[in-house]
């Protein structure tokens, strides 16, 4: 695979997998995310993940979850690239990103969208820039981005709160702040590592909500979290993560309109 | 690279980083400061040096035993050369006169014997006079045999020519510190500003920022550096200099018949590009080091 099927600089990269987008015959009907036998050392003697095997379908959301130290995060920074696999392979719409070149990397993000549990905003950058610096990196016209953000602090419930300061708004809200800056590149992918551990139970399942919501408009999401009470909320997908391996704890149906795909195990 | 983003973006670093860019700008000034007052000095010197090659003087000293037949021959000769201005004939007496007249000596002095002050012919030569043309004048005036001795003042110029090529070397030695400088605090200050930034970098790169949207504004916030800073040190330069010309023209520059000059603009120009170049160079160097996030 080449650099140039990630997009050169200033083209849109990956621009079918836009929800909305028209999806390319034979591209739709794939997985958006295949895992397979994938091995990650940290430290020699132990892996962390050990031949773990996942099939995400288009529009799917998936709960994983496991105790504290499986892997969870590990797996989510697999796919973004913060990590590389030491076996196995990941494709990402058809793709093998263990196989990117360091320069591509930045191409693979802009179709993910990444939350986490300490938000990563900027607190002295005003809600509006948090989000707007996600379409600024596109090299997207302004009055775009002015439109673009508006749109996505509205699907967040943050709409005209977009001259606050971040450091002045709650947890909950900051939270919804860096749902936005995720989902304004409308990507095809949501990665959300533990996005409700800082948030107290109530505020919890609305952001919950939130990503049911986007998941609705076709988005698929990857829902990292411990959190039982959570998941037991809810009949979505579940994968654990145990000794290194994923298992498959439940198949959610009722937002999986792929059928029966073989997955993981 | 998105340019205009990458400019809006270190407009927001510079006017957030404030205190640290003061601090960065106020060193190099010092550094581009020191570097131009050498730059100042030597431009002075060199024209101070060309002036006084050019107003060029030979004495040519006469045996006591010369006929005059063979002094007037010489004299018509010397007035005959295309680079001769004036010739004039000093004899021994006024010499001596000249010397009593002009020096404070005291009565030892007063006794020296007419032989002590030997006659000559005063050369002024054109200005268009090279140096090797004086040469060339003093080795052809030195054959004749009424002639012992023949002053081209050359020693002179030579110490100047010494000085102005010291000057040249440690402005060079000078520059080259300065760059060292300037790669210094630059680099240090983008390792400071990419510490602080570290969320922020972290934040951009997770939305799919290219080292180069990360690395741009860092790049231009160090050149504008460099450039804001070699601007104030020729104003600096500049105020110093206004205030010192006067004074410096009526004395030393009186005595010389040099009026004293500020750098010619080229050189300006030279020192405030050079000082943006500089800083895009030692921020780019530095952003790559400290910049693998
Ligand atoms: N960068 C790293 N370097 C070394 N070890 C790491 C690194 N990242 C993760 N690990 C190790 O890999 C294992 C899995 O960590 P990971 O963060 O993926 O767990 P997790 O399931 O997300 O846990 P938690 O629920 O606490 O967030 C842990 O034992 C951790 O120490
Ligand atoms: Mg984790």
């Amino acid at each position: 695979m080449s650099r140039e099927d990630f997009g050169e600089e200033g083209a849109r990269p990956f621009a079918f997998f836009r929800a909305g987008a028209r999806a390319e015959p034979g591209v739709a009907n794939k997985p958006i995310l295949v895992l397979e036998d994938v091995y990650k050392y940290f430290r020699v003697d132990q892996p962390t993940l050990r031949g773990v095997n996942l099939t995400v379908e288009r529009g799917e959301f998936v709960f994983v979850t496991g105790p504290s130290g499986a892997g969870k995060s590990t797996l989510l920074q697999l796919i973004y690239r913060k990590h590389t696999v030491d076996d196995g392979r990941i494709l990402f719409s058809g793709r093998d990103i263990a196989r990117l070149t360091e320069r591509s990397i930045p191409y693979l993000r802009r179709n993910l969208g990444i939350v986490f549990q300490d938000f990563k905003i900027i607190g002295h950058w005003t809600v509006f820039e948090n989000v707007a610096i996600a379409l600024e990196i596109l090299s997207m016209p302004r009055r775009l981005v002015r439109a673009r953000v508006a749109e996505a602090l509205e699907r967040v419930g943050l709409s005209g709160r977009g001259d606050a300061l971040t450091d002045t708004l709650s947890g909950g809200e900051q939270q919804r702040v860096a749902v936005a800056r995720a989902i304004v590149t409308e990507p095809a992918l949501i990665l959300a590592d533990e996005p409700t551990g800082n948030l107290d139970p109530h505020l919890a399942i609305d952001v919950l909500t939130l990503f049911e919501e986007i998941n609705a408009t076709g988005t698929t999401v990857l829902f990292a979290t411990h959190d039982h009470s959570l998941i037991a909320k809810r009949d979505h997908r579940l994968v654990s993560i145990d000794e290194g391996r994923v298992v498959e704890s439940r198949r959610g149906l009722t937002t999986w309109a792929g059928g029966l795909h073989s997955v993981g195990g | 690279m998105d340019l205009k983003a990458a400019v809006t973006r270190a407009r927001r670093g510079l006017r957030e980083e404030r205190g640290l860019y003061l601090v960065a700008v106020s060193s190099l000034a010092v550094a581009f400061l020191c570097l131009a007052g050498v730059l100042l000095a030597t431009q002075n010197l060199s024209t101070m040096a060309a002036r006084w090659g050019q107003s060029g003087r030979v004495s040519v000293y006469l045996a006591g035993d010369a006929s005059p037949d063979d002094v007037t021959k010489l004299e018509g000769l010397l007035r005959g050369l295309p680079d001769v201005a004036r010739v004039e004939h000093v004899t021994s007496a006024q010499a001596r006169a000249d010397f009593l007249e002009h020096a404070d000596v005291g009565a030892a002095l007063g006794q020296l014997p007419p032989e002590a002050f030997p006659a000559s012919l005063e050369v002024t030569l054109a200005p268009s006079a090279t140096a090797q043309r004086v040469d060339a004048i003093a080795g052809r005036v030195k054959s004749f045999a009424a002639v012992t001795d023949v002053e081209t003042y050359r020693g002179w110029f030579d110490q100047l020519d010494t000085l102005v090529s010291a000057g040249r070397v440690a402005a060079i030695v000078l520059a080259a510190l300065v760059a060292l400088c300037v790669l210094a605090v630059i680099g240090n200050t983008i390792r400071l500003a990419v510490a602080r930034r570290r969320q922020e970098i972290e934040v951009m790169k997770l939305c799919g920022a290219t080292d180069g949207f990360v690395r741009g504004p860092l790049v231009l916030e160090g050149t504008f550096q460099g450039f804001v800073a070699a601007v104030i040190a020729i104003l600096v330069l500049m105020v110093g200099f206004l205030a010192l010309k006067d004074p410096i023209n009526a004395t030393v520059a009186a005595l010389i018949g040099v009026r004293v000059a500020f750098l010619s603009s080229w050189m300006v120009v030279a020192v405030i590009v050079g000082g943006a170049v500089i800083g895009a160079a030692g921020s780019a160097l530095s952003v790559r080091r400290y910049l693998d996030v």
